[in-house]
């Protein structure tokens, strides 16, 4: 089973570097984050809630850059649905389940790799992690590019129009990304959210942030345990909701 | 034991490839297959022959398991595809009518990919993959990009996935849609071979020539309902008047009167300005035929005496030609 998975997700690993122009926007893009965000708010912030906010932007990067790679995967999952490539997939000598691991682990391992660069660079900006703390990213790292990548795999799936398929996935993309503390420390989004600042706290990209901010040395009073528990939790929901929703799209029309 | 009898292989102990029982597939309100039944057996090639939107691919694709029956069953070697459907995918190898594949994939990866699916090591996929794509002559196409492909290639590229897993049943839709004519002759060689190694082979076809070419037994499926299932020689035997006498007419003269004649010598069909009559002993009434057709003024361009066509046959059972269909 674990070598159908593999092989299922080594084919989304490939085409991930066919996008040669999109990656090299998208790196560029998490540089400028770090460079020109940390440059430009570090003298502009309240320095009390951020002393550094190159340190503090930059584990937010990670997690940015991780799901920015891992929800990539949905573009292309919508595409072979619409061009009936997914009948090739349901025709192949897989189990349904290893099919929807593959695309999910896939998804991952693309956040991943992707990932893996700027977590040289959180190194060189921030701090070195401890073993124990490399632990806790790794964790945080695998189960948050899994639930990201399953997730874009259901959206992508909920319909066959092009354009509501795009626009479903950029409104929850936005959605994740700017209702997160990856930008903004928690104690100004509870100012500024009001009644949606616990939504934007436990939400899995800033959990992740708070692991990663936690692993790299920025922050210390933060309950290690039950965040990874919380995420843990969002992994399991996710993946379970977006295999049934995946599946169910897959073979609606059989 | 098999008996070789004009080029048609006769089997008397015959193992049950694929059973399809009471077998119908809706989707919303359209009936795309309404209850067909039908054996095909282990190793023989196996013909659905019919036009476009008649049920084939459908059928085909219930029996790869990418669709669900709405009702009845169907079972490949034993195993029913509505309770195992992962048993039945082991054994089958499916080319699409519309070759699957997305811009980014690239001949030779796509192919290295389903090689590894279907269960070869990576150094097994490479050896296989550039075994078939010599064999299809599409080793030069090996780096070269989907979107890149002719047609033609990429109906290949479909027919190199079956041939890379050797599956034990092999389902073609189409395999040679949209393929030049030596190159169709060729493929149907190498559908031959896929047989002669112990594949079973399912072709959805509607080109007769294919049919009569290579397959063994021929089902006819005509708007989702299959209305006869028999060898070749088997199906056109069962028109009742075993000849075709094909007339060219000049003019109109008394034309439905002329018809109506023609009626007492057999069945008339009528088309343009082509007239068929299926007849017994056609040489002696094609002579009549032309009689009847010049005293009612009609002038005759020609006149031929045939044995029947699988269109011919398509049309005696569904009361429509193949090729106006398709």
């Amino acid at each position: 089973m674990a070598s159908s998975i593999l092989v299922i997700a080594s084919r989304d690993l490939k085409r991930f570097w066919s996008y040669k122009f999109w990656l090299a926007g998208q790196v560029v893009m998490n540089v400028a984050d770090i460079v020109i965000f940390g440059l430009l708010f570090n003298n502009m912030v309240n320095r009390s809630l951020i002393p550094d906010y190159i340190k503090f932007v930059t584990p937010g990067i990670l997690s940015l850059a991780l799901f920015i790679s891992s929800f990539s995967i949905g573009r292309e999952v919508g595409v072979e649905l619409r061009r009936e490539v997914t009948d090739y997939l349901l025709s192949l000598p897989v189990s349904r389940l290893e099919l929807v691991l593959g695309r999910f682990v896939g998804g991952a391992f693309r956040g991943l790799i992707y990932q893996s660069g700027f977590l040289v660079l959180a190194m060189l900006l921030v701090g070195q992690p401890s073993p124990a703390a490399w632990l806790v990213i790794a964790y945080t790292s695998i189960l948050l590019s899994l639930a990201m990548s399953g997730l874009s795999i259901a959206l992508s799936t909920v319909t066959r129009d092009f354009n509501l398929q795009a626009t479903i996935r950029s409104v929850v993309y936005y959605m994740l990304f700017f209702f997160s503390n990856i930008f903004y420390p928690t104690q100004v989004v509870s100012m500024r959210f009001g009644p949606l600042a616990p939504f934007v706290a436990y939400s899995p990209l800033s959990i992740a942030t708070t692991l990663y901010r936690w692993g790299f040395g920025y922050l210390r009073d933060v309950d290690v345990v039950s965040n990874m528990l919380l995420l843990g939790v969002w992994t399991i929901v996710l993946l379970i909701l977006s295999s049934v929703i995946y599946l169910r799209n897959l073979t609606r029309r059989g | 034991m098999f008996l070789f009898l004009a080029g048609v292989r006769l089997m008397e102990d015959r193992v049950v490839a694929v059973k399809v029982v009471n077998f119908t597939k809706r989707f919303g309100n359209f009936t795309a297959v309404n209850g067909l039944n039908l054996e095909i057996y282990d190793r023989e090639i196996f013909g659905f022959l019919g036009p476009n939107g008649s049920g084939k691919t459908t059928t085909l694709l219930t029996i790869a398991t990418v669709y669900k029956p709405t009702s009845g069953d169907i079972f490949v070697y034993g195993h029913s595809v509505t309770r195992e459907d992962y048993e039945v995918r082991k054994l089958v190898g499916l080319a699409f009518q519309d070759p699957k594949a997305l811009w980014v994939d690239k001949v030779q990866e796509l192919l290295e990919w389903h090689a590894r699916v279907v269960g070869f090591s990576r150094g097994e996929a490479k050896k296989v993959v550039r075994e078939v794509l010599e064999t299809l002559d599409l080793w030069e196409h090996r780096n070269k990009y989907f979107y890149q492909l002719s047609g033609g290639t990429r109906k290949k590229l479909e027919l190199a996935k079956v041939l890379i897993q050797r599956p034990r049943l092999a389902i073609l839709d189409e395999p040679t849609a949209q393929v030049d004519v030596p190159t169709k002759h060729k493929l149907w060689n190498i559908i031959k071979e896929l047989r002669d190694q112990g594949s079973t082979v399912i072709i959805a076809t509607n080109d007769m020539f294919e049919a009569e070419k290579v397959c063994e037994r021929v089902g006819i499926i005509y708007k989702g309902r299959l209305v006869a299932v028999d060898t070749v020689s088997g199906l056109k035997d069962r028109i009742p008047k075993g000849d075709v006498i094909e007339i060219v007419i000049e003019g109109d003269g008394r034309k439905d009167k002329a018809i109506e004649s023609l009626m007492d010598l057999g069945r008339v069909e009528y088309q343009g300005n082509t007239l068929r009559i299926y007849v017994e002993k056609g040489e002696e009434k094609a002579l009549l035929a032309a009689d009847i057709l010049r005293s009612a003024g009609i002038k005759v361009k020609s006149i031929m005496v045939k044995e029947p066509t699988l269109d011919d046959v398509f049309m005696y059972f569904t009361g429509a030609r193949l090729v106006e269909e398709s």
